[in-house]
């Protein structure tokens, strides 16, 4: 028997990452830099948004209340996303940047679940795939790209790469159930993903002009999976749920 | 350079007396392809606008693929087409095309081959000629298509220009199908607004 306290935890801080995440890259529909990444960011943020539906939809099945309602009826301290997310935007470079850190770690964690020992996570781990696939290859491209190519875009990507580590890092918080989602075959873990994470993106950083800061002197930035937020979070959520809040029982 | 978008602030990093000229702030544009399902042939879908060959591909997956089957994708910059003349009726474009043209020194490149069927559609992939030249490739094939169907145009590209998406790559056409909020006719709209209609009166 699943330890269903543990299950949850992880599933509500993954879909939570991906529903703000979504929300946020969302905000560039019509101010991409050029039409045809407008339309493949907003493409991949609808993904996003998909893929927590699809985490919500597992939550609902082990008991806990309708996606529609888990998404947009709670207050921004019932939230467990990490802080890296609900970072307003700032200019293109600082999205790119967050895109890449947070997707390669999303990636490696959804190929980690698709051994999980919890089935449904396993099989939609595994339905995702592509989508990730295309996710990662985006974020690279862009980040080689930019990362060696000007003065100006590398001096950008640098400066955000500097100031989204120590939010990136904050993806690995752990949780107060490690032991049994690691014993109970579920998730390998917050610090085996981190390894893999590190990994990859050294391995990417390595093919550009940018240097990764060193991430021993760095302290990770946590407290959003236990739902302390920064300021951003809330107005990012009356926003999102404005629509829904005026006749939540409206039929769509 | 001075940016449309009024969020983006440009750095002034140069501060010598001479820098190089600015380029043109637009890119090139890249030709897409596009198979619908395995074993089918590949249709030109449109153009993109890119840096390079990597981001046209990354940019194409999006632009023509996202709302549809895809089982493959490639790329090449549109000046790297060679195109043919257009004709019109029963005059098939093989008859422009010369009987024979001389091989030209060094060795033989693969050459893709696309045909239009019918003005105002899309060209269609027909298959790889190895040549030396591309005048050389049409002259190779022209007696295979000078009595068939009228050809109304012809393109033709060396493979080694074209950027291919990666086998493993081929999972991207792999997504959840379980989105119907992207579609504007999962909303129902117009059902709704009898619907409202009917109440109101």
């Amino acid at each position: 028997m699943i330890n269903q306290e543990a299950l949850k935890e992880l599933l509500y801080k993954m879909a939570d990452d991906q529903l703000i995440l979504g929300h946020r890259n969302s905000e560039w529909t019509g101010f991409g830099p050029l039409l045809e990444e407008d339309i493949a960011f907003s493409s991949m943020a609808q993904d996003k948004v998909g893929q927590s539906q699809a985490l919500y939809q597992l939550l609902y099945d082990l008991g806990e209340s309708d996606p529609d309602t888990v998404a947009f009826m709670r207050n921004a301290d019932q939230f467990h996303n990490s802080r890296l997310v609900e970072l307003p935007n700032g200019e293109y470079d600082f999205s790119l940047v967050r895109h890449f850190l947070f997707d390669t770690a999303e990636a490696l964690r959804f190929e980690m679940l698709t051994s999980s020992s919890y089935p449904p996570l396993a099989q939609l781990a595994t339905k995702i795939k592509g989508e990730l696939r295309y996710h990662t290859m985006h974020a690279n491209i862009w980040i080689k790209q930019l990362g060696s190519a000007t003065d100006e875009s590398v001096s950008r990507l640098q400066h955000s790469l500097n100031e989204l580590i120590p939010y990136a890092l904050g993806i690995f918080e752990p949780s107060p159930h490690e032991d049994q989602i690691i014993t109970e075959g579920i998730f390998q873990g917050e610090e085996l993903l981190k390894d893999q994470w590190l990994d990859a993106v050294t391995q990417l950083i390595s093919k550009t002009s940018l240097e990764l800061p060193d991430i021993t002197l760095i302290n990770p930035v946590f407290g959003g999976r236990i739902g302390e937020h920064t300021m951003h979070l809330q107005p990012l959520l009356d926003e999102m749920s404005e629509v829904f809040k005026i006749d939540p029982t409206a039929d769509w | 350079m001075e940016s449309l978008d009024p969020r983006v602030n440009r750095l002034q990093l140069s501060q010598r007396e001479l820098t190089s000229k600015a380029p043109l702030d637009q890119l090139g544009t890249y030709e897409v392809f596009s198979q619908l399902r395995d074993g089918k042939p590949y249709f030109h879908v449109g153009p993109v606008h890119a840096p390079n060959r990597e981001m046209a591909f990354l940019f194409a997956k999006e632009q023509f693929s996202r709302r549809q089957t895809c089982t493959g994708l490639f790329v090449v910059e549109t000046r790297k087409i060679m195109v043919s003349r257009f004709t019109e009726g029963e005059d098939t474009v093989y008859n422009y095309i010369e009987d024979s043209v001389e091989a030209e020194e060094g060795q033989e490149n693969s050459y893709e081959l696309f045909h239009l069927k019918k003005r105002g559609k899309q060209h269609e992939h027909i298959g790889t000629i190895e040549c030396t030249s591309a005048e050389e490739g049409l002259s190779l094939v022209k007696s295979e298509f000078i009595n068939e169907k009228p050809i109304y145009n012809i393109w033709i590209v060396k493979t080694s220009d074209i950027e291919f998406n990666q086998e493993e790559d081929k999972i991207i056409w792999n997504t959840l199908p379980d989105k119907k909020f992207r579609e504007a006719l999962a909303y129902k709209a117009a059902d709704k607004i009898k619907e409202f209609k009917e109440r109101s009166l």
